[in-house]
This record gives C-alpha cells, sequence and structure tokens, in this order.
C-alpha cells in the first residue's frame, strides 16, 4: 500500500515537473506580441553649460532604434536612495542626440551617438514655507497690559477684530545649485519598464556664457568704432545727411514767438530707459534753447514722474546755455498723470483750450498717438512729431506736419546740437547698419550657395554666427 | 448688486462715455468734467496698484519679517524724492545713476542681440532651405532682403542721399510706407472694434431696464448746447461790435 502510494506520488511528480519544464515561460510567450525595452545604457548628468543654473543635461547611448511611443521618465532625488521626484514625461521622439543641442559651434560639440535631455530641477526643489508674522502692535501688545486692555475694550465693543494677532507670511525658498542630485531615467513602453542605471549630477550657475561669444565680439568692435568716432569727432567733426523734420523746428518756434502761444512737447508714456525717451530729452534740449533764445514759451507734460525730473533738469540747463536763466519756471515741465488715456485726454484738453503754435510729439508713444496729434492737428498747431514705435507712425504721417521716423528721432538730438559725442554715438549706429546691410548681402550669398552645393557644415557655421543664445 | 446700483452703473458709464464723445462737437464743461474724473481716477488706482502691488509685497512685508536687503533698492528708490528738496537734492544723483546704469547694461547686450545678431540671422535663414524651396518662397526671402537693405540705407545719416543712394533710399521709403499702410489699417480696424464696444454700451443703456439712461443724457446735452448757444450769442455779438 505505502509502496503504491510512492509510487503514485513519483509518478505525479515527474508529471508535474515534466508540465512545468515543458511550458513555455509566460513573459516570453508575452514578449513575442511587444518587444522588450531596449535598455539604456551610458547615463551621465552633466551640469547644463552656459546658464542661469538649475538645469542638468542628461546624455545616454543612442538607440540604433527606439520603439515607436517609448515615453522617457525622469526622476530627480537629493536623497542617497529613495524620495524620487518626477521631472517630467519625454516622448522619445523629441529626445535629440546631444549634437543637436541648442548651441553654436564654437561652446558645443554634441555627439550623434549620444542622447540629450535637458531637464529643468530648479522648480522642482522649490519650497513655500509659512511662519507667523508678528507685527510691531502684536509686539508692543506683548509687552504692555495697559495696550492690551485697551485693545480688548475695543474688540467688546466690535472694533480692531484682527488686531495684534499673528499673520501668516508665506516665502518661497528657492533651489541652490550646486545640491548634489541623483538621477535615474525609465524608458516606458505598454508598461515595460527599462531603467537606467542611477547616477549623480548637481546644477552649476554659469558667470560667462560663451554661447554669446557673437554678442562680445560685436560689442568690442562697436567700442571700438565709437571711441574712433569720438576721437574723430573731436578732431575734424562728422558728417550728418539733412534731415527735414528738424528743420521745421526753427520755424515751429519762430511762429509760435510771432503768434505769442506756447509750444507743447510732449515727450510720450515711455520710461526714462527706453532709447526713443533719452533721444527725446536731447531734442527738448535743444528746443528749449531755441524757446530761450527767442523768449518764446514751452509746456512739457509728463506721463513719467522720473522722465519729468531728468526733462526738468535738461530745460533748466538749456535756458542756463542759452543765457536766459531768468526766464526759466518749474511749472514748464508738469506731472499729469500715469494712466495712459488719462494722460491723453488731459493733454488733449489743454491742447484745445490753450491752442498752442506748435506741438512737438517726440518719444514713445501708444494708441494715444492719433488721440493727441488729431487734437492738436484740429487745433490749427504746426506739429512735427517722431517715435521708434512703427505702429503709430502711421498716425503721426496723418496728423503731423512732419515726422521722424525710426532711427531719425535718435539723430535729431546729434543733428540738432552738433555735439561730438552725440554725433560718434549716430556713426556708431550707422556703422552698426553698414554691418548689417553686409552681412544681410554677403549672408544671403553665401547660405544660397551653400544651399545649392548641400554644404550644410558651412551654412550651420553661417547660422550660427548668426544666431541670439 | 441691486437694481439701483446697476441702473446707477448705467448712467455713469453711459454719461461718462458721451461727455467724452462730446468732445468731438467742441470743449465743453461735460467734457472737462469727465476728463478730470479721469484724470483723478486714473491717479487714484495707479496709486493702489503701487501701494498694494509693489510697496506692501516687496518693500512692507519683506521689512517686516528682517529681510533687510530691500533697503537698498528702498533707499535708492527714496533718494529720488530728494529732487524737491534743493539743498539735498545732489543725492538723488545716486537714484538716477543707477537706474541709468542698470538699464543700459541690461538694453545693451539685449539689444545687440535683438536688433542686430537676430534680424541678420531671419533675414538669412530661409535661404538656408532655398534647396527644398518654393520658387515663390525664395522670391519671398530675397525681395524681404532687398527691403531690409533698401530701408537700412533711408536711415544712413553718413552720406548724402544722391544719385545711386538716393534711389535704393527711395526704394527703402516705398517699402516703409507699404509698411505703414498695412498698420494702419490694422490699426483702425481695432480702434474701430473699440468704438462699437462703446456705442453696444451705449444702445444696451438705452433700454427701458436703465430707465432711458442714453436717451435721456443726450437729449439732456443737446438742450444744454442750444441753450448755451442761445444765450451766448447776444454776448458774442456785443463782443464783436466792441
Amino acid at each position: 500500500m505505502i509502496k503504491n502510494k510512492l509510487l503514485f506520488t513519483l509518478v505525479l511528480s515527474l508529471l508535474t515537473a515534466a508540465g512545468v519544464l515543458s511550458a513555455p515561460a509566460a513573459g516570453a510567450d508575452k514578449g513575442n506580441k511587444s518587444p522588450a525595452q531596449p535598455p539604456i545604457t551610458g547615463l551621465t548628468a552633466a551640469d547644463m553649460p552656459y546658464d542661469v543654473g538649475g538645469t542638468v543635461l542628461l546624455a545616454w547611448d543612442a538607440l540604433a532604434s527606439v520603439p515607436p511611443g517609448t515615453v522617457y521618465q525622469v526622476f530627480v532625488s537629493s536623497l542617497e536612495t529613495g524620495g524620487w521626484i518626477k521631472a517630467g514625461d519625454y516622448p522619445a521622439d523629441g529626445v535629440k542626440p546631444s549634437s543637436e543641442i541648442e548651441l553654436p559651434f564654437w561652446a558645443w560639440r554634441g555627439s550623434k551617438t549620444r542622447s540629450a535631455l535637458r531637464v529643468e530641477v530648479g522648480e522642482l526643489f522649490a519650497y513655500k514655507v509659512t511662519t507667523e508674522r508678528k507685527s510691531a502692535l502684536c509686539l508692543a501688545l506683548e509687552k504692555s497690559s495697559l495696550l492690551r486692555a485697551i485693545l480688548s475694550r475695543l474688540q467688546g465693543q466690535g472694533l480692531f477684530g484682527g488686531a495684534g494677532k499673528p499673520e501668516p507670511y508665506t516665502r518661497v525658498i528657492e533651489y541652490k545649485d550646486g545640491i548634489p542630485l541623483n538621477f535615474k531615467v525609465v524608458a516606458e513602453l505598454a508598461g515595460k519598464q527599462a531603467t537606467a542605471v542611477q547616477v549623480k549630477g548637481s546644477t552649476a550657475s554659469n558667470w560667462f556664457r560663451l554661447d554669446r561669444l557673437n554678442n562680445l565680439l560685436l560689442l568690442i568692435v562697436i567700442v571700438i568704432v565709437f571711441f574712433w568716432a569720438v576721437s574723430h569727432a573731436k578732431r575734424k567733426g562728422l558728417f550728418i545727411r539733412r534731415i527735414a523734420g528738424l528743420d521745421a523746428i526753427d520755424e515751429a518756434i519762430g511762429r509760435a514767438t510771432e503768434m505769442g502761444k506756447p509750444i507743447y512737447y510732449v515727450p510720450g508714456i515711455g520710461g526714462m530707459s527706453g532709447i526713443s525717451t533719452i533721444a527725446s530729452s536731447f531734442i527738448l534740449g535743444e528746443v528749449s534753447q531755441k524757446v530761450a533764445q527767442y523768449d518764446s514759451q514751452i509746456k512739457v507734460p509728463h506721463y513719467d514722474p522720473i522722465v519729468m525730473t531728468v526733462c526738468k533738469e535738461v530745460v533748466k540747463q538749456a535756458f542756463l546755455e542759452a543765457g536766459r536763466p531768468d526766464s526759466y519756471r518749474d511749472d514748464i515741465n508738469f506731472f499729469v498723470s500715469q494712466d495712459q488715456f488719462s494722460y491723453a485726454a488731459s493733454v488733449d484738453g489743454m491742447i484745445s483750450r490753450e491752442k498752442p503754435a506748435a506741438v512737438f510729439f517726440m518719444g514713445y508713444f501708444m494708441a494715444e498717438s492719433l488721440l493727441l496729434a488729431e487734437v492738436g492737428a484740429t487745433s490749427g498747431a504746426i506739429q512735427i512729431a517722431g517715435t521708434d514705435v512703427e505702429s503709430q507712425l502711421p498716425f503721426f504721417f496723418t496728423a503731423c506736419d512732419y515726422t521722424l521716423i525710426g532711427e531719425e528721432l535718435y539723430a535729431a538730438g546729434a543733428y540738432l546740437s552738433k555735439e561730438p559725442m552725440l554725433l560718434s554715438a549716430l556713426k556708431v549706429q550707422d556703422f552698426g547698419k553698414l554691418l548689417v546691410m553686409v552681412s544681410v548681402f554677403f549672408g544671403i550669398i553665401l547660405v544660397a550657395v551653400g544651399a545649392k552645393l548641400h554644404w550644410d557644415p558651412f551654412i550651420e557655421v553661417i547660422l550660427n554666427l548668426f544666431k541670439a543664445y | 448688486m441691486s437694481e439701483t446700483w446697476m441702473i446707477a452703473g448705467a448712467w455713469l458709464a453711459a454719461g461718462l462715455t458721451v461727455f467724452l464723445f462730446s468732445f468731438l462737437y467742441k470743449d465743453n464743461p461735460f467734457f472737462k468734467i469727465a476728463e478730470h474724473l479721469y484724470l483723478g481716477a486714473g491717479m487714484g488706482w495707479w496709486f493702489q496698484v503701487y501701494l498694494y502691488n509693489i510697496w506692501e509685497p516687496k518693500v512692507w512685508k519683506p521689512l517686516l519679517n528682517y529681510d533687510w536687503t530691500v533697503l537698498i533698492p528702498s533707499i535708492l528708490g527714496l533718494s529720488l524724492v530728494t529732487q524737491f528738496i534743493p539743498r539735498i537734492s545732489w543725492i538723488s544723483r545716486y537714484g538716477f545713476t543707477f537706474m541709468m546704469g542698470y538699464g543700459a547694461g541690461l538694453a545693451i547686450p539685449a539689444g545687440l542681440s535683438t536688433d542686430f545678431i537676430t534680424q541678420i540671422g531671419g533675414t538669412i535663414k530661409p535661404l538656408s532651405a532655398m534647396a527644398s524651396s518654393t520658387p515663390p518662397a525664395i522670391f519671398n526671402s530675397l525681395l524681404v532682403a532687398f527691403g531690409v537693405i533698401c530701408v537700412l540705407f533711408y536711415f544712413f545719416f553718413s552720406v548724402e542721399h544722391k544719385g545711386a543712394v538716393k534711389r535704393v533710399s527711395n526704394m527703402g521709403i516705398y517699402f516703409l510706407m507699404i509698411y505703414f499702410g498695412a498698420a494702419f489699417g490694422n490699426t483702425v480696424m481695432a480702434r474701430f472694434s473699440l468704438l462699437y464696444g462703446r456705442f453696444d454700451d451705449l444702445y444696451t443703456f438705452s433700454a427701458g431696464q436703465y430707465l432711458y439712461a442714453t436717451q435721456f443724457i443726450i437729449v439732456g446735452m443737446i438742450i444744454y448746447f442750444a441753450l448755451h448757444g442761445f444765450l451766448t450769442k447776444g454776448k458774442k455779438e456785443a463782443e464783436a461790435a466792441h
């Protein structure tokens, strides 16, 4: 009996073992339906070069063919084990070879056999901290029982309900470069994953941006040209062609003097950092000097208080140089409003009431340009405008007698004053324009020839030279 | 919002719109009311924006939390106010100097990048795909490049515009005028859109629900102008006779 039992058990075990051994592997069967995910090898994490920090460049060996639909998941952690934060999902078709990183040829030499991914980690490690803030009243209440008694009495009457209580204050603690971070990349397709070996890396903020070397070289050339132009202007003077609109300034001021009416000078709505506003302040200086010489009146309504302060100095200096400091009044420059259309409405009102003989619109203008110029034209004033806002120039063309277009506005200060420094600046601008013209002319020829002959690296070099990074 | 407030708001909106439009006829007290109200409201609005969006979160709150670094820009900003006191107005130069230096430092590299390098690159880049471009696309790229050179010639101040230079410069003017024409049409369309918005509001507020705000205001103004014209006519004639 026992023998039979042992025999049965032995046969059953053999059958089971044979069944197990002969059965196909479950994974292998599944694998026949979707291919196995190829492993990610050679993963490296390096600081993204020439950036402000917070970005890491992950690179790994490029695969000959990546199954379509593969997504790379990037994880980052500041801990040695665990604590993984997902930095993002990157579809494989968007991951490019490291040779295609957007950096110029002089700053970056990538490889076509390595895939690269820029991963921003700065925002992942920034966090908010909320603390309770004790106000000055809060601190005073802690010290003074009298104050506490007064406040509780007032609060009993329903006054100052929340006063004297600490308030929540939230601060953002930003990520700092240099923290060692761990990275891992997981390639996923239809639930199957291939994970690369975890690597270390950190980010850094770079002081020098080699990718902008073209900018630096251009700046150095311009500075050299500027110094040459200054010395040349001081020794021999520099030629500037005639600008029609500016010849009308004398006519406009003369007309105002004859009619005994004021001149309005509107410097626009730009801030003092705007080039057109700076140019406008130069022109204002020249106009004010002529106004002082002719003993006419000028009014300068302002939108920006800082521009007003600068213009005050400009006008004061102009009256001084004209030998008429006694004619200068502090209310020549006055503040109107820092709201665009309130400013326009108010200046329109002044122009329509005072009916000035001449109106200058010089500087930065936006939608208020036509509102102002139209009213000036209706009031019969001679109008001279100048702006570098190309969308507003058509309105000035239609409503003003003379219009300075863009660069003419910048040139106006130099043209009127003949100052060596301003003339030199104008010459440098001309040099820049010449550089653009020559570069465009030869650039299109070289690029067209390169494209025709399929010299792709040659085209790349030219395009890299004229690319802003 | 209660119905009374809705009606009051409608009368205010319709009234201010019509008051401002009345400037098209001539300067008048209604326009002056709207103008000064607009000026005051604008100033008040910006004051609270600066107070709550700049001063409180960027100066006051950090100071309460012992973040003393905000004192540096605050002091530089306050130095500008010394302009009002002639004896110490020289202090304002520090603020202005910082602003000018900071502005120039920020603007020059950005200007070089956007005004020079990007413009050149943008003009020549389309031709790099010439092999795969259609003839109209190639013509378009060349036309743009030609336009860029001609327009730049117009703004070239170092040579007298005579002969061939004048011809190139004139071509530049044509390019500019084509652009300005297109920009003018585009902006005028946008302005008309704003005008329709105001008309739409006036039409809405002319309903009985708003107690015929638009009609009453317009009729009231017409009566005022008629009466004013009638009453001042005699005075004007007397002044003219003198």
